[in-house]
């Protein structure tokens, strides 16, 4: 067990160090974060980053213990901004072999550092299945075996229990079972229902043989640099999310807008996108959102200190699962575990958007596997004997269920499915293949159909993390954009997504949500500098947004994912045959797209390397050396 | 007519709350005569002054000014030695004597050595009055062996002080197990385990048979050939109520001084409060000696109700103790040691912590507990309070009960569905909001001289 | 009187009344340095309601303090006041709420004092679960703690423990 010094010189804002376990011998140390770490790399995914690069080297995969998974948060974390309960993933992931940054909330953030800690380094293997346990400044691996088959409601309800816990007095953030069945799209489910999904960060987590990492809401104060000014620009930030769009939609309604926001310019994904026209049985005035959070009885579910009308927990109202508690789905839930395989039913989407997270799946990627079983099982790609007697008609929840079962335990052609949806699709070959959605990397799309939403569309397939990377510029006028973007135009998307990277790596290394941050840069900038006493800047936290940008991509060079695999698969790519986008495509501009979007990031258009004067101007003259000799 | 007299012996929180709950009733209107051996001061705090974290101005309570602002006549240096009910008369130990309308017995107890030759040799030490605690002051020092002979809760007010003083400590027991009256076996091995590794030897099931001088040092000489040897011995072998002077009185005894729910004994207009008093308990209804600070607290400010005139019953006192050893904190309530009770019992041995909960004759409502716990955790929780919340308002818990034996760890939430708090909030102990004790004076109290001087004036 | 108003419904969990009140209380943002407390009364993270001193009548910590160290302060608090505390702990034993507490690095017992008539809890809650206003202190969480644990009680009670 290791146990910390109470004091620390740390720096304001932060525990002042990283939590480093080395599963293969057991041994715990602390990492110390001393200023100049602290200021160069902020936290979550910069310091992700940064310790990714450093000691994950070319001829290491995924699931080898050389790997490292990191979980961190940042210097907000803990303190009465909105949302500051953040948890960042880097790893090299499952899908891409590539650099990840994913995240969730919920309170993991927040109790990590009263806790004593900013963050978890794991490398290694174990023998045997443990859990993480910290506590007040210590931190030891505890025997999981018991815990091994939970899904992972089960496993927070199991270590309340265990440890004599409630509530939030303990974060839990663990691996389902497809964690533990190595589901290269599984995820890490945290405090009944935030997840940080992408790039298989949850498989990572199952060849380590982590299966949860317990923290208590500890006894550890965050000193901060200017304690009037944190609870200022805590209450003007979410003054800001109160009254100006586009933050005051989330803080209404979460992303429950989604829906019927996408469906009439074509950027609801129905059927694996074999169409774009809403389903007759669908009942639409069901899907407002206020209609969505009527038909449901709700339950607060706050991340800390936040004051969105964002994450609830809902109880299904009828049906056999009538009296569950679950998670109130996100839009990419209602998407993922419901419209992208033709299911309308909201509560049957609302329960299976929980059992998803629940089996520690990733929500999106879900829903592009079973659109595109179903969609073969349609065109009889794929029999009803080749599923193990499922019948996959499009929209049967209960086959959907059954096929979620299937993967996660890697049973019958589960173990396909397990793969993820582009080695699925490769498995089949031929037409099946083409019916399916991903990237060239290996990652799938958000859900949403990014047929009509270039953006998101060059952004995914570009991105070094596993997923959307630049993520949609919130007020785009204060990085040189125009106030109102063009979402199909050749010339505007990659300058969009190329001016607008390096703020989302910015807001997923300071310890709160994305959603909470929905203001300008120059906000949260300056939540930080009243944390951490720095005069932070929208120039620094875009410079940090951009290094970090450059260390991941380096790190993917270095990983073999260059230029070549940065378009999307025939379908994601293809050209919508009805509804609102019908006929538009990105396939005419994709090259000009990229060349642009190149062009405004000052990587080499060629071999996708940062460029040299960049690599300069950000200060990282080894990864110059390493890419540029 | 003349006011009223009330007489309260005894100078301790008993006693300072009976004086203030009189005030707070009656502003004045009657005279208060205090007899006190010693000027007020807080038993509780002496530890504290052992170790050098107050100083030794802090220790008293009842100062001149605040006697005098209460309007309060004292005797202060002087101890009771006789009571005549029938006279309704105290004789002093220097002859006098004092009438009284009503008396309150509250002259605590006094620490009682084990009977064995060389316990009152120099250097042997009690731990309980003032003057006993300048003497231990005075001789201990960083680096001394000191023995405490005895693990009780009074052992253990002082243990941290000493540890803290940088002492050699060494406790030893004659029980199986350390506070024997305060937690179980299992709670005892945690704790004995927590001092072992802070430094403190613990001893237990050894009988000290004698205490010999040896060059200036004291030889602890024990049960079965043992030895020990000491700089200091610290004797904290029990206490003993302050009886003796009422032999002859005729007032109805057990353990101690038998009190009605008003605090009264057997004889007229005579209460007894505090250490002498065995009075209810709250949760098995019966009486009881209870010498701990809140049952004084509760008998001094009831018995000053009813001697102010105001009918006010006492529900009963919950047993209930608190101390920490090097910030493990120990604290049980109610019947902890019930032998007929349904109890369940977990321990997180990494944490040092430890609860017990029991249920008396299989009922639903609880009645006893035992918690242990590192200071930081446990104070992340509400749950000593809650604790004591659930066996002050004893009521059934239903099914809850169930949910507490399966997780004794969650206390809040079986706690406050149980409607407790409502409940609790109904409940004063003297039937009305407090007033903070150093806000209750004798404002509208007048002396005859100052009244006739007024009325002189107004004329 | 002003009171801590507690609307449980309201409440989301978010637990940023215990950052701002550890703040007050300690300088630092420490969430065991808070003394309200907010507490899940449904399993998983939901049905939850903050937990602080009622400022009852009885004042169990008041009357149990031996040297007269807390204190009704102007806005109603019940209030220790650090230089006479010692630290026994007699507060903490007495109040049958569990909302006073030891702190063991000060050495004193540490409660609710509602901020001097500004209570910041008040303040940082997003959603008006927690009020500054008229009222008499009550049980503000009885009932909807009864109700939001039936079902988990009933669990409990079909499986006889675990």
């Amino acid at each position: 067990m290791l146990v910390t010094e109470k004091k620390r010189n740390q720096p304001a804002g932060y525990a002042g160090a990283l939590l480093r376990v080395d599963l293969t011998t057991g041994r715990l140390w602390e990492q110390p974060i001393d200023d100049e770490f602290a200021r160069s790399y902020v936290g979550g995914t910069g310091m992700g980053a940064r310790i990714l690069y450093d000691e994950v080297g070319a001829d290491v995969q995924w699931n080898d213990p050389e790997n490292r998974l990191i979980l961190a948060t940042g210097p907000l974390a803990g303190t009465p901004t909105w949302g500051s309960g953040g948890l960042s993933v880097v790893t090299k992931g499952a899908i891409t072999g590539g650099a990840t940054s994913t995240q969730a909330n919920g309170f993991f953030g927040a109790n990590i550092k009263s806790s004593g800690f900013d963050g978890i380094v794991f490398q290694g293997r174990s023998d045997q299945w443990v859990y993480l346990y910290i506590h007040n400044g210590t931190a030891e691996l505890r025997d999981a075996s018991h815990l091994l088959g939970l899904d992972t409601w089960e496993t927070q309800d199991h270590l309340y229990e265990e440890l004599g816990l409630s509530g939030h007095q303990l974060s839990v953030y663990s691996i389902g079972p497809s964690g533990e069945n190595l589901i290269r799209f599984a995820g890490i489910q945290g405090d009944y229902g935030h997840v940080a999904s992408k790039n298989g960060c949850g498989a990572v987590m199952g060849s380590k043989r982590v299966k949860a990492v317990a923290i208590v809401r500890g006894n550890r104060g965050i000193y901060v640099a200017d304690p009037r000014g944190v609870f200022r620009t805590a209450d003007d930030i979410a003054y800001q999310m109160r009254t100006e769009l586009p933050g005051q939609n989330f803080y209404l309604i979460g992303t429950l807008g989604g829906v019927t926001g996408l469906a009439p310019v074509g950027g609801l994904p129905i059927k694996n996108l074999t169409t774009n026209i809403l389903p007759a049985e669908a009942d639409m005035s069901k899907w407002e959102p206020m209609e969505l959070r009527e038909g449901f009885d709700h339950r607060g579910h706050q991340c800390n200190a936040c004051g969105m009308h964002h994450c609830h927990m809902q109880v299904i109202r009828d049906g056999v699962h009538a009296g569950d508690v679950v998670d109130e789905p996100e839009y990419e839930g209602w998407v993922g575990a419901g419209w992208a395989w033709g299911c309308t039913d909201r509560t049957k989407v609302s329960w299976m958007n929980t059992q998803c997270d629940r089996a520690g799946v990733d929500v999106n990627e879900f829903g592009w596997v079973i659109g595109w079983v179903m969609e073969c099982y349609e065109k009889e790609y794929l029999t009803r004997q080749d599923l193990g007697g499922i019948q996959a008609v499009w929209g049967d929840a209960d086959a959907a269920y059954e096929l979620l079962q299937m993967l996660c335990t890697r049973q019958g052609f589960g173990d396909v499915l397990a793969e993820g949806i582009k080695r699925a699709a490769e498995h089949l070959g031929g037409p099946a293949q083409d019916c399916a959605v991903y990237t060239m990397k290996g990652s799938s799309p958000r859900g949403h159909d990014h047929r009509a939403l270039w953006p998101e569309m060059l952004d995914t397939c570009v991105s070094s993390t596993g997923t959307l990377e630049s993520g949609g510029p919130t007020r785009p006028q204060e990085l040189g954009l125009p106030a109102t973007l063009q979402v199909q135009s050749p010339d505007d998307v990659p300058r969009q997504v190329a001016l607008t990277l390096g703020r989302r790596h910015f807001e997923d290394s300071i310890g709160t949500c994305f959603f909470t941050t929905s203001t300008t840069i120059a906000a949260i900038a300056e939540a930080v500098s009243a944390v951490t006493g720095w005069n932070y800047t929208k120039d620094d936290a875009m410079y940090l947004g951009r290094r970090t940008a450059a260390l991941m991509r380096a790190f993917n060079l270095r990983s073999g994912i260059g230029p070549e695999l940065e378009r999307p698969s025939a379908r994601y790519g293809s050209t919508p045959v009805d509804g609102p986008a019908a006929g538009v495509s990105t396939a005419p501009h994709w090259d000009h797209m990229l060349d642009t979007w190149y062009e405004l990031v000052e990587y080499d258009r060629e071999s996708g390397r940062p460029l040299p004067e960049l690599l300069d101007r950000l200060a990282l003259p080894e990864v110059k050396a390493e890419l540029w000799g | 007519m003349a006011a009223k007299r009330h007489v309260i012996v005894g100078g301790g929180t008993a006693a300072i709350n009976a004086i203030t709950s009189i005030r707070e009733f009656d502003q004045g209107a009657s005279d208060i005569v205090l007899v006190a051996e010693e000027r007020p001061y807080s038993r509780m705090v002496l530890p504290y002054y052992l170790g050098k974290r107050i100083s030794r101005s802090h220790v008293w309570t009842l100062s001149p000014d605040r006697l005098a602002a209460l309007g309060v006549t004292t005797q202060i240096g002087r101890r009771a030695t006789a009571l005549d009910t029938a006279q309704q008369r105290v004789t002093l130990d220097n002859g006098e004597t004092v009438d009284y309308d009503d008396l309150l017995i509250a002259t605590g107890s006094s620490a009682v050595r084990a009977p064995v030759p060389g316990a009152d040799l120099p250097g042997v030490h009690s731990f309980w009055t003032l003057e006993q605690a300048d003497g231990l002051i005075a001789e201990v020092k960083a680096g001394s062996e000191v023995v405490l002979v005895g693990a009780g809760f009074i052992s253990f007010t002082i243990l941290n002080s000493l540890v803290k003083l940088g002492v050699r400590l060494t406790v030893i027991e004659l029980a199986p197990t350390i506070l024997p009256r305060m937690i179980d076996p299992n709670g005892a091995a945690i704790v004995t385990r927590w001092l072992e590794q802070h430094g403190v030897t613990v001893q237990t099931g050894v009988r000290l048979n004698a205490i010999e001088e040896v060059a200036g040092r004291k030889r602890l000489v024990l049960d079965g050939g043992g030895e020990l040897s000491a700089d200091v011995v610290i004797m904290a072998t029990g206490i003993r109520p302050n009886l003796g002077w009422l032999e002859g009185a005729g007032l109805e005894m057990g353990r101690g001084i038998l009190v009605d729910d008003h605090m009264r004994t057997s004889a007229p207009n005579v209460y007894a409060a505090g250490d002498v008093a065995e009075a209810f308990d709250r949760v098995t209804g019966q009486r009881a000696l209870h010498a701990i600070e809140p049952a004084a607290m509760e008998h001094g400010r009831i018995a000053g109700a009813n001697m102010a005139g105001v009918d006010r019953a006492h529900r009963g006192t919950v047993l209930m103790n608190i101390v920490d050893v090097l910030d493990l904190e120990i604290a049980s309530f109610g019947l902890w040691d019930d032998a007929d009770a349904e109890s369940v019992a977990v321990e997180k041995p990494s944490q040092w912590a430890y609860r017990r909960l029991l249920w008396h004759g299989q009922g639903e409502a609880m009645t006893g507990a035992i918690i242990i716990g590192i200071s930081e955790h446990l104070w992340a929780t509400n749950d000593v309070g809650i604790l004591k919340g659930l066996v002050q308002d004893g009521q059934p818990m239903g099914a809850w009960k169930r949910a507490m034996m399966d997780n004794p760890w969650e206390l809040k939430r079986p706690f406050v569905a149980t409607g407790h708090v409502g409940r609790l909030l109904q409940e004063t102990v003297l039937g009305r909001p407090s007033t903070p004790a150093d806000e209750v004076n004798a404002a509208r109290w007048v002396s005859p001289e100052a009244a006739a001087l007024a009325a002189q004036t107004e004329v | 009187m002003k009171v801590l108003h507690i609307e449980p419904e309201k409440c989301t969990g978010c637990l940023r009344c215990e950052v701002a009140c550890s703040y007050v209380q300690s300088g630092e943002f420490n969430p065991s340095k808070s003394v309200i407390r907010v507490s899940a009364f449904e399993r998983g993270h939901t049905s939850f309601s903050p937990y602080t001193c009622f400022q009852c009548a009885e004042g169990w910590c008041m009357t149990a303090c031996p040297v007269e160290a807390i204190d009704i302060s102007a806005v109603g608090a019940k209030e220790v006041q650090d230089d006479q505390c010692v630290g026994c702990k007699l507060c903490t034993l007495a109040c049958p709420y569990g909302t006073i507490f030891y702190d063991p690095e000060r050495e004193k017992a540490f409660k609710c004092n509602l901020c001097g008539g500004d209570p910041q809890c008040a303040h940082a809650c997003p959603t008006q679960a927690i009020t500054w206003i008229e009222d008499f202190t009550q049980d503000w969480t009885g009932a909807f703690a009864a109700q939001r644990s039936a079902a988990d009680l009933a669990r409990i009670g079909a499986t006889n423990g675990r």
